[in-house]
């Protein structure tokens, strides 16, 4: 099961203030109906907008995308027949088309710090030596900023598991590499941010 | 087992897997504790920033320019078939006036002329025109769809007016199928043309008074 359809449950049953549910939205865009087209953008525009800006760390690029990826769903409305669900599909249209713009620039979908072990651009362990410690709640904007200095690759990884929820199948899959690449990515990528959060409260701290 | 060798399964571990080495080490080191505890709070913190951030306006009204362009996006058939402006809109309050005013303005012109083609007719040859002046006037006009749409409209919002515009309905009709026939039996008759178009304005006002939201 994908996990990132699990999440979305509460939006595909959620109605919008004009009362139209999504199951009638997808009808009625099959028809070329204009509100209908803007009820499922205003269902899900915040997820596939963030899952864009999380992916790229810019603002232009990811409303270009987010763009992009709510035209090839509408071209494609009229082929849904609703044996997944539509969020599903949706997202994963978003995350194919952040992924090919990332290729498209050159960028490592994988890292390529992957490939090798040890090497020094790998997260420090720092086993006991911070006093700073992360347990509990993490604000949301120290730790969106922390992802948006992740080095893309890691960065993709990250956001497709542990914000979006995708598996590491399925996620191996859509970024073409092993599984154990994208679980030992997945897992640097959450040590980087453990010290990039580290090292953004100590400097807090050391401020006041 | 040491440090090292924990820090090599906490991936599995995180994900919840892990024997009772991994949960006994976790439990009794500070410093593995501590890194549990941090990687878990920014596991949850991330599902945070899951639908976090909202797109600018710009980028729907880019999508919905494109969806028009390409021909996506169809403009909704208007209901009627009938395209006088709306009175709702243009006279506000005063909009309750119009199907009565309208209503009686139609009964006096048919008081007024009771055939308002008649005198047409009169102008072709008679055996031309075979044009029943006595009958019922429901007895001779079929009732279109557009017809009954628009008593159910005038049944439901102005109940009480529903006779008056039976009436005028039918008279219309009449008129119109008189017009009909003198321009059928002249088509280059330029003043039968012209009171068939009459006749369909007459109509046309008569709906828009009915099915315009003005109604009370």
């Amino acid at each position: 099961m994908i996990a990132a359809g699990k999440g979305n449950l509460t939006d595909r049953k959620h109605r919008q203030s004009d009362g139209l549910s999504e199951a009638e939205a997808i009808e009625r865009a099959k028809q070329g109906d204009a509100e209908a087209f803007e009820t499922l953008y205003n269902l899900h525009k915040r997820r596939v907008y963030s899952l864009c800006l999380r992916m790229t760390a810019n603002t232009a690029e990811a409303e270009d995308l987010t763009q992009e990826a709510f035209l090839q769903l509408f071209r494609k409305v009229g082929t849904f027949r609703g044996e997944s669900a539509f969020s599903t599909w949706l997202h994963r249209m978003a995350v194919n088309v952040v992924l090919m713009h990332l290729r498209k620039k050159g960028l490592p979908v994988v890292s390529l710090e992957d490939t090798t072990e040890g090497e020094e651009d790998a997260p420090k362990k720092d086993f006991g030596a911070e006093d700073v410690n992360l347990a509990g709640s993490i604000d949301r904007l120290q730790l969106q900023n922390a992802v948006d200095r992740l080095p893309p690759g890691y960065r993709a990884i990250f956001v497709l598991h542990d914000v979006e929820g995708y598996e590491h199948n399925e996620i191996a899959t859509m970024v073409g590499c092993s599984i154990g690449n994208s679980k030992s990515q997945l897992h640097k990528a959450r040590m980087k941010l453990r010290e990039f959060l580290k090292t953004s409260r100590a400097e807090k701290a050391g401020k006041r | 087992m040491t440090c090292a060798e924990f820090e090599n399964a906490l991936p599995d571990f995180l994900d919840g897997g892990g024997g009772t080495d991994l949960r006994s080490h976790a439990a009794s080191c500070d410093a593995c504790s501590e890194l549990v505890s941090s990687l878990q709070a920014i596991m949850t913190g991330a599902k945070t920033l899951q639908g976090a951030e909202e797109p600018s306006p710009r980028v729907w009204n880019s999508i919905e320019s494109a969806l028009r362009r390409e021909g996506l996006i169809h403009e909704p058939r208007p209901a009627r078939s009938w395209h006088l402006p709306s009175f709702s809109r243009r006279w506000g309050a005063w909009a309750w006036a119009v199907p009565v005013l309208g209503a009686l303005l139609l009964a006096g012109l048919w008081l007024n002329n009771p055939r308002p083609a008649g005198d047409r007719v009169a102008a072709v040859p008679a055996q031309a025109v075979p044009v029943k002046a006595t009958a019922p006037v429901k007895a001779v006009v079929a009732v279109s769809p557009d017809d009954q749409q628009m008593m159910q409209e005038v049944a439901v919002r102005a109940p009480m007016m529903t006779a008056i515009y039976q009436t005028n309905l039918a008279r219309v009709n009449q008129y119109i199928q008189d017009a009909q026939a003198v321009v059928d039996a002249n088509p280059t008759d330029d003043e039968a043309q012209r009171s068939l178009m009459e006749a369909y304005e007459q109509k046309s006002l008569l709906n828009e008074i009915a099915l315009d939201r003005s109604l009370p």
